[in-house]
Parts: structure tokens; sequence; C-alpha cells
């Protein structure tokens, strides 16, 4: 390790920030554990348990990666995972056979979602965070007004998807490990990837060489809107029905953005990725679990989550000499 | 950067330039208002008119509130919170006694300022972007208020807290009637339109969001003018709170969306996101445009939550034309 | 040299901006294997010119040929495909990414869909070797200095096999030394037989590099000849049309007043061992390669950097300058080197702009158009500067930058510092107001206040310096008198080091 550490070392090199987080993390769990007393959580279930609070936000931070690394922002993902939700068990009716036909209606949705969030982006030019803001709003809107509790209900077969396993790890755990490493591959090897960080680091830079800007943004933000329309889906089974406020709830907007932001990506794009993203889920589960596990009350744990989205962003960047606003 | 446009332009007619002042929030405001009074005239008639602006009035104050932050190149989106906060500290703290009520008041307040300060704190000396600043005391206050509350808040404020919301004074001459509320919101908006744009701080929030960097570098005290900001944001919260106490009772949903209604609401009215160009007319007109067309929405018996499709749209189409028409100026 | 068949030729290229016409009939050609060089001043079409030629924007009316055969571009990608590459003022690399993902941003080769990045890495390190540059094509792009970002700004414009390279401004960010490698390698390609248009404010760069030069005016371009027919003064008329009568103001004859300003042994972690005394009266150049620390001595003046060992006192009186606005309080004005990214508030108006520091210090609640601050009075300082603008509330992004850079010296009249300090305050800007702004500067001096003029710009620092002060390696290795030969500056900044390649020595500075 210390090898690194010569006369070699470029200046200004980033910390190596997932890796401080997922370890940081695992010392919390492990600590609060073994001081509470509750060894088990040590175990085999308690590691899955810990796990598999990571999903729904993993699946949706991903997408989100995907479209901050390019210098925009989704703020519709919580109303679309909601949409995907709904619109899953509402096909499904408890049917199996209406399975394929509903997963793919809601990513159908979700591509023309996020081909509609990137297009009035880069085409209309209009700030991310209205564009963004303002669908969610009417996707939120036209899904209350037409459902106003659980509508309908998904089959056995779909619930696999939350609550099968393939010996003790669940397939949704699996599933966002390979999704995170496929999307570290793309974002690693194929043009997209490389696009995507141009466009974040300098946007006018990017177009002057010949880059399509507009398509990358548009891009970007298909992969966001499939991605929290797969953890609507996710969440449909997980509570083998949907409800117009899922999304809402879980408060993954502002979560997914924080987890991003936290993981090191940096907000105004080009730099970043995936694992420090993940890393930064890591972070909020082993939070969940550790209040469980102290038994803090659900009101102060709001309390200390808020502190420590911002005392997290706060560590690394209070370093920084440019201004923010 | 085009280097060309140096050389003078033409003068056009002075009637274009006056055409140019008026915001365009005004005019769509003034449009939306005239077919609501169509649907529903008495909309026209002044007490309808008071009313109207009686409801508008909080949003309106968040709005006037928020440009400020807007401005100088943030968001407070923890402004949500803070309401939620004020009414349900203030039925706690006032415990139903009227007599109470005037110290809650003063708590209140002092609340609101220690969040303004402690917001503006961790965006200019912790360097926390103030979307993810913002969104973490909104989720700390939220908590809080529910942590205050013991989970299920319930019942009214005292009447005399009530007042600033609810009081209506009848007899007056020429207008009829004159709401409280109307009162707090023309001495709001007036200390904001003299903050903004009459003042030597006006101008250090303007340029702050422009290029913090240039303003640091010209001398202006970045950091005391972002918390300057966030602390007028948060007490404009604090007095939309106390308003929105008095319109009904305390709950857990009071404030909920309405730090975005109030971006939107800047944002109808032409101030820029990411701080350079912001205007207080705009932001109020923006939000009497919006309150306008949730009462349109109502009378022609849309839900309550196609007001929400509503709002998004008329929000990308506000910042596309914008952005259009900033293009087509070159 | 061969002077064969037009590789570019533009004709008759008309373009209009709303109120503006920026360019009017313009035709421009260029062969392979020459030089063609445009001189104007700021605003004269030059930016635009090329912009069309790049696909940025498209023309009005017009035709361009490249090798005979008539494009159209729609969008910059198109012209880079037709062999068409720009080199633009403002560098546009990635921050984050390598020298080679930079190379080649926008024509990755692929395998199956995915990056080939191993013949990106190849094709960068071939690239850079034919620009005789031992870059590391894995360093990253914001740990390079300016004169190595620049260099992989040429390998990108090679990387499609450019036949035309258009370069604005490359050497405006460059000292002599790195501007002089820079020219060498634009001779290397020009006997690549590549077509090369060269924009530059330089005059002495143009008369050894081009082989042609175009010179625009309002728009249109008034004159297109054999570069060695062509002697400086005339080029300056053609631009100006008008003489210039001194483009240096006189020194004063006056010896240099009390001590106002006195360092002694003060450094940062990039400066060390700076002692040094600036009078009333006097204008002391700062001279130094890219990453000299003569910057960060400006900003360590300022407070912006500030010192962290030695003292530094005001008028006989010791004090610590921990900000730039404690700074201002002692009487110290800095003029940022970057204009657009330390200078304005781009989006305020002229007004807004020149009163920004007066506003700074003013009562906070005070009326914004209180006393010094109502329109009349900045706009009578403003037309005192010959600001020319449409209208003193414009956006001052509308400005060009001389005039924009006036703005900037005019935020500093208004407080009237003792000691005022200009970083680059000549870079890009045209040369009508570079000779106003070395008015300004001695006028100051003559009232008694003490300038500080830090430069890259070395005929700058000979001409407009009382006394020349030379920086190497983060220390002051050395002093001339003013009026020194460029050469013996040039000794001093480049010290006893042997000459290495552009990786060595520019190591100390910040990356900007």
């Amino acid at each position: 390790m210390s090898v690194v550490a010569s006369g070699m070392a470029r200046p200004r090199r980033a910390p190596p920030i997932p890796l401080l987080l997922f370890a940081g993390s695992l010392i919390l769990y492990i600590a609060v554990a073994l001081w509470t007393g509750q060894t088990s959580q040590l175990e085999t279930d308690g590691w899955v348990g810990l796990l598999q609070r990571m999903v729904a936000l993993g699946i949706v931070a991903v997408g989100q990666t995907f479209v901050i690394l390019c210098g925009s922002i989704d703020l519709s993902v919580a109303n679309l995972i909601s949409v995907g939700a709904v619109g899953a068990s509402f096909i499904m009716q408890g049917d199996a056979s209406m399975i394929a036909p509903a997963v793919a209606v809601v990513l159908a949705i979700s591509i023309v979602v996020g081909a509609i969030n990137g297009a009035i982006i880069a085409k209309l030019n209009v700030n991310p965070f209205i564009a963004t803001l303002g669908v969610g709003l009417v996707l939120q809107g036209l899904l209350s007004a037409s459902f106003t509790n659980f509508a309908g209900s998904v089959p056995p077969a779909f619930q696999a998807f939350a609550y099968g396993a393939l010996g003790p790890v669940p397939y949704s755990v699996l599933g966002l490990f390979a999704l995170a490493l496929l999307a570290w591959w793309a974002l690693r090897t194929t043009k997209f990837g490389a696009h995507l960080y141009a466009v974040g680091g300098n946007a006018e830079g990017a177009r002057l060489a010949g880059v399509r800007t507009d398509l990358v943004v548009i891009g970007a933000h298909v992969v966001c809107s499939v991605l929290a329309g797969v953890t609507g889906l996710y969440l449909a089974s997980r509570l083998r029905s949907g409800a117009p406020w899922v999304g809402r709830e879980g408060v993954y907007d502002l979560e997914s953005i924080a987890v991003v932001v936290i993981g090191g990506t940096l907000l105004a794009g080009g730099r970043g990725g995936v694992w420090g993203t993940l890393a930064g889920v890591l972070l909020f589960a082993t939070l969940d679990a550790t209040f469980n596990m102290l038994g803090v009350p659900p009101y102060p744990k709001l309390i200390l989550r808020g502190a420590i989205v911002i005392l997290a962003v706060a560590a690394y960047a209070v370093r920084s000499r440019e201004h923010v606003a | 950067m085009m280097t060309t446009t140096a050389r003078p332009e033409l003068r056009k007619p002075r009637a274009l330039d006056l055409a140019k002042h008026i915001n365009v929030a005004v005019v769509v405001f003034v449009v939306l208002y005239v077919i609501v009074g169509f649907l529903q005239p008495s909309y026209w008639e002044p007490a309808g008119f008071m009313n109207f602006l009686r409801r508008s009035a909080p949003l309106a104050i968040l709005a006037s509130g928020q440009v400020f932050v807007l401005a100088s190149g943030g968001f407070d989106l923890s402004m949500s919170a803070l309401i939620t906060l004020t009414v349900i500290g203030g039925s706690m703290l006032a415990d139903n006694d009227p007599a109470n009520t005037w110290w809650t008041i003063a708590a209140l307040y002092g609340i609101g300022l220690g969040v303004g300060v402690l917001n503006g704190l961790v965006v200019s000396l912790l360097k926390v972007p103030s979307i993810i600043a913002t969104l973490g005391m909104l989720l700390s206050l939220d908590g809080a208020a529910m942590m205050w509350s013991g989970g299920s808040p319930r019942g009214y404020l005292p009447d005399n807290f009530r007042a600033f919301g609810r009081l209506v004074i009848h007899d007056v001459p020429v207008i009829g009637s004159f709401p409280i509320a109307v009162g707090v919101l023309i001495v709001f908006t007036l200390i904001a339109y003299w903050g903004l744009h009459l003042t030597v701080f006006g101008r250090r929030v303007l340029a702050v969001g422009d290029n913090p960097r240039a303003a640091e570098l010209a001398g202006v005290r970045v950091s005391a003018t972002r918390v300057a900001a966030f602390v007028i944001s948060a007490l404009s919260a604090v007095t939309g709170g106390i308003m929105l106490g008095g319109f009904g009772g305390v709950s857990v949903e009071v404030g909920s969306g309405l730090a975005l209604q109030a971006i939107a609401a800047c944002v109808i009215g032409g101030v820029q996101l990411m701080g350079g160009r912001a205007s207080v007319v705009g932001a109020i007109a923006g939000a009497l445009s919006l309150f306008a067309l949730f009462t349109l929405l109502n009378l022609v018996g849309l839900s309550q939550s196609l007001r929400d499709t509503a709002q998004g749209l008329i929000l990308i189409s506000a910042v596309a034309s914008g952005a259009y028409r900033l293009r087509r100026a070159g | 040299m061969t002077t064969s068949a037009l590789a570019l030729e533009m004709r008759d290229i008309c373009k209009s901006f709303p109120g503006v016409r920026a360019l009017d009939g313009v035709s421009f050609d260029c062969a392979a294997g020459e030089v063609h060089a445009i001189c104007g001043e700021n605003g004269a079409g030059k930016s635009t010119l090329i912009k069309v030629l790049g696909g940025v924007y498209s023309p009005d009316s017009g035709q361009i040929l490249i090798g005979d055969v008539e494009r159209l571009f729609a969008r910059p990608a198109d012209a880079r495909k037709a062999g068409v590459s720009i080199i633009h003022q403002e560098l546009s690399l990635l921050p984050h990414r390598t020298v080679a993902q930079n190379v080649f941003l926008g024509l990755e080769p692929t395998r199956f869909g995915v990056l080939d990045r191993a013949a990106i890495r190849a094709g960068t390190v071939r690239l850079l070797k034919r620009l005789s540059s031992t870059l590391d094509p894995d360093a990253r792009a914001s740990d390079l200095s300016v004169a190595e970002q620049q260099v992989v700004e040429i390998a990108k414009a090679l990387a499609f096999d450019a036949r035309i390279l258009v370069m604005d401004e490359p050497t405006a960010a460059l000292d002599g030394r790195d501007a002089q490698r820079l020219l060498a390698l634009v001779r290397s390609l020009r006997l690549q037989g590549v077509a090369i248009v060269y924009i530059s404010h330089r005059m002495s760069e143009l008369a050894e590099i081009a082989d042609r030069i175009s010179v625009m005016k309002d728009g249109r371009k008034v004159f297109t000849g054999p570069a060695a027919e062509l002697p400086t003064s005339r080029i300056v008329r053609l631009m100006v049309g008008r003489e210039l009568a001194q483009f240096y103001p006189p020194r004063s004859q006056a010896p240099a007043g009390a001590p106002v300003l006195e360092v002694a042994s003060a450094g940062n972690r990039v400066l060390a061992d700076i002692d040094l005394t600036l009078s009333a009266g006097e204008i002391v150049g700062v001279a130094g390669l890219e990453g000299s620390g003569k910057t960060e001595l400006a900003r360590a003046l300022f407070g912006d950097l500030p010192f962290e060992r030695g003292t530094l006192s005001i008028a006989g009186v010791q004090k610590e300058l921990r900000s730039p606005r404690a700074a201002i309080l002692e009487g110290v004005g800095y003029l940022p080197n970057d204009r657009k990214r330390e200078g304005l508030a781009l989006q305020r108006s002229s007004r807004d702009n020149v009163l920004l520091t007066l506003r700074a210090f003013a009562f906070a609640l005070g009326r914004a158009k209180g006393a010094g601050m109502a329109d009349a009075a900045a706009d009578e300082l403003l037309r005192q500067l010959d600001v020319r603008a449409a209208g003193f509330d414009q956006e001052i992004k509308l400005l060009s930058g001389g005039n924009q850079q006036k703005v900037i010296v005019g935020r500093w009249l208004v407080r009237d510092p003792r000691i005022l300090i200009f970083c680059e305050p000549t870079r890009g800007i045209d040369i009508a107001t570079k000779a106003a702004i070395y008015r300004i500067m001695r006028n100051l001096a003559s009232r008694g206040r003490a300038i500080l003029l830090v430069s890259s710009d070395l005929p700058e620092i000979v001409g407009v310096s009382d006394r020349i002060l030379v920086m190497r390696g983060g220390r002051i290795v050395g002093g001339c008198d003013g009026g020194a030969s460029e050469e013996a500056v040039m000794a001093l900044a480049v010290g006893h080091q042997v000459e290495t390649d552009a990786g060595e020595g520019a190591n100390i500075g910040v990356a900007s």
C-alpha cells in the first residue's frame, strides 16, 4: 500500500471514497451488533437482511448515477417508481400469465418517460431540476387521479423477484450486484459511457469535439427511468401490490441523489462512478439496520438521517476551495 | 462567446421597452384570473379578490422568500418541513392558550432564524450543495416536528394565532373587506422587493449568484450573503406557516410540496435557477398565477390530483418558453 | 513549402445576429502547407468566421469548399469529419479524464461496440510523438499545465486526420518559452502539409510564422497579402483604422516615492523567501514562466492565497491579509487574470459590475443607487473609460473582452486603492484597449499609486514596467530595470536549468 504514496503520487488525487464508505459501513454494522449484543445479526441472515435493504434504493441510485454523471438530475424517479409498482400490480391482477405483458408495459412507459425527460432537457433547454420535477408532478397527478389505494396484486410467481433466493442469497441482491457490474462495465468500456463523462465534464467541449450531447443526455435519462421502473416492479413484488404513494414514501428521488453524491460523484457531473453509489447505498442500509438494533425510534431516526446526509457529503466537500451553491 | 455584439444595437421604440419590462407572469396571472372570473363571477368582486389573495398569500410569501436563495444560486427545499414544524411547534408551544401566542410566534421566528443560519453555514462553510443540504435539513425538521408532537399532531391553534390566516376586517371603504393575511402579504412582499431590488444587499445577492468567485475577489462577503439569503427564506417559511396554521387544523401534511411550489412560482416569474437573474414581482406574480391555475382547475371540477399534473405542465412550458426566448435573442 | 491547391476556400460568407452583422461577405482561403493568419480587433468577426468554418454556426449565405468540394456543416462533428479541426480560444478539455480519452473524444475506435482502449492509447502515443511531446497518455487533463493542455488540444485536433487546422489565439495563455515551442510545432505541421489558419493578437508572432495575413474589421475582410511585405505598423493601422500614436506610455521621470508595500522572507506552500518592496508612483513588472509562482505571488499579496510565513507591511505598518476583503480594506486592489471566471458577474450590467466593490463595502441595507452609486455616476465613469456598449444596463457578457476589462479597471478606480495588482491585464484584448489600459496604469502611478504588473507577455512587461522582478520555482530570482531586453528577462526566468521537456519544471503551480 505504502508504495503508492511515493513521490510519484499525482497532486489532488481523490480519496478512495467507495472503499472508505464500504469499510466504514461494515465497521459500524459490526460494532453496533457487538455493542448491543445482537450477534445473530452477524450471521448469514443478518448480512443477507442488510444487503436486502440495499435493493430498492440501489437499483434507482445506479440509474441516478448515469444522469448525474452527465450533469443532469432526475427528480421524477420516485413518481415513476409508483407508476411502475401500480402499473405492474394493476395489469397482473394476480394472474401469472400477465407477468410478461405487465413488465413490458412498465418498461415501455419508463423508456418513454426517460426520453421525454431527456428531450425536454436537451432539446428545449429546460433546467433538468425543473424538467424532471415537472414530469414527476405530471406522473403523480395522473396516477393519483386514477388510483387511490393498492390496486390489483401480483401473482406468487412474480413475488419470487423479491422473495426468491439462490441458496442464502436472494435473487434481488444478486440482481443488484449484476446490475452494478453491468453499469460499471458500460460506463468504463462503451462509447456511451465515455461520452457521458464528457458531457458532464465539459458539455460545450464535448459538442465541439463532435459528441451528440443531446443524444447522450436522452440516453442517460432513459437508463435512469428504466431502472426506476424496475425498482417499481421490485416494490410491487415485495409489497405484493402497488400503491400510488410507494415511491414518495421511500423518498427515492432525494435519497437516490444523496447516495450518488455521498458516493463521490460530482453533482455537476463528469466524475464518479457506480461503486461509490453502491457504497453510499450500503451506508444508508447500514444506518437503517443499526438504528433498528439500537432501537432508535422512527422520528429521531429521521433527524439523524438528515444530519448524516449532510455530514457525509461535507466530509469531503469541506476541503474544496471552490464556491458551492 | 460572441464577440461581435459590441456594436450598438438599433434603439427600439419606448413602448416596446416598456412591454419588455412587464413580467410575463403578470400577464399570465391576469389572463388566468379573468377566466376564473368568467366561471365564478364572485371572484371579480372586491371581496372575492380579497379572499383569493388571502388564500394565495402563504404561497406568495414563500415565493418571495425563496427568490433570495434562488438569486444567490441555491435552492431551499427545507421550506416545507419548516412550515410543518412552525404549525406543529406553534400548537405545542401555545398549548391552546391565547396568552401564549405572542411569545410563541417570537420563538417560532427564532427557530426559523436558526434553521436559516444553519442552512447557510452548511452550504457556504461545509460546501455541501444546497440541494443536498436543505434536503438533509428537510428530513431532520420533519423528524423533529413528528418527535415534538409525539407522532400524531391534531387540534387547532389558539384563535388569536389563527387570526393571521383567518381574520377578515369587514366594512372597509372601497374594497369592502380586508383580510389580515393580505396585510401580511403586502408588508412581507414590500420588504422583499426593497431588499432584493433597492438595497446594496440585494445587488450582492445577485452578484454572488452570478459569479461567487468574482464577488469574493471584489470584496463581497460571500458566505455572509448566502447565510442572509437562507435566513430570509426560512423567515418567509415561518410567516407562511403561521398563516397556514390559521387556514386549517394542525397536521403533518401542512407544508408538503410547498417548497417545490414556491420554486415553481419563482420559475414561472422568470427567476433563473442557479442564480443571477431574479425578480420579486415575478415571484409573486408566479405564485398568484399558480394559485389562480389551481382555483381554475377546481372550478372546472378537476380532481385535486390532476392539479399536480397541471402544475408540472405549466412549470415545464414556462421554463421552456423562457429558454426559447433567450435563445432567439442570441 | 508547397503552395499546392487550396485546401480551404470560403466564399462571400454572411452571418447576422439580432442587431449585428457579424460577417459581411467575407472570402477567405488557405492552401495546404500554408499558415494564413487572421488578425483584427475584438469584435471584428474573426471568431464568428472560424465558428462558421467549424460548423458551430451555419452561415446565412456563402459557400465553404474543402478541397474544391462544397460542404455544409450542420454541427461541429460534420466539420471534423471533413478534416477541419478547430482549437478554440477557450480550452475544451475534460478535466477529470486522461490525455488519451481527451484526444479521441468523439471519435473513439470501437471493437464489437466496446471501446478499443489499446487503440486509443496507441493512437495517442503516436500523435504525441508526431508532436515531439513526452506527455503521459494516462495523465489527467486537470493535472497538466496550460502549455501541456494546449499540446493535448493539438493532438486532439489532429486525431481525425485534420487537413485544415484552425488555431484561435493558441499562445494567449502561454509564456514566451512555451509559445516558442508551440510555434515550432506549427512550423512542423506546415511542413507536413497541413493548412493552418492562425488567429493571434501578438504581432511579433505573425511576422515569425505567417505566410499570408488577412486583416478583418467590422465584419469585413479589409486586406489579404503576403506576410513578408507587411510591416507591423501597417497591420495595426488596418486593424484600428488609424495610427496608434504611442503604444507604451512614457515612463515617469520622477523618482519613486515612499515604500507602500514591504514583504520580507514571506512564503506559503507555493512561494518561498519572498522579499519585495513596492513604492508609490512606480510600476513593477513580475515576469516568469508558467508555474513560476507569479500568479500565486499576486494572490498572496491580495490575501487570496495568504502568506503563511514572513512579514508584510503596508505603509510601514505590519498587516496580515487573510482574505481578499481584508486586503481591499488595507488598500490593495486586484485585477484577476481570468476575466470571465474571476472578474465578472456576466449576467449583471456594466453598472452593477463597475460598482461591485463599492457595494461590497457599503452599508448592506443602504440604497443600491445611493451616494456614488447612482446610475449617472457609474455612467460617467464608464464613459470616461470609453466603455462601448449599447447601454450600460446591458448584460456585460454581450460586451467585447476589452470593454469588459475596462469595466473591471473601473471597479478599482472607484475604490482607488494604494496598491493595485494587474494580473495579465491584456490577455486576449485588442491593441487599442491594451494601449488604453497601459495609459490608465501610468496615470495611476503618476498619482502616487503603486502598481504591480504580473504578465506572461514579455514585450508588455518590458515596455510598461519601471522595474522588473523575475520569478522561478516560487522565488524571486532576480530583477532588471524597465526597458531591459526581453532576452535578459527570459534568461532569468529560465535560469541555468537545462532545457527539459514541458513536463518538468511546471509542477509547482496549482493546475488551472
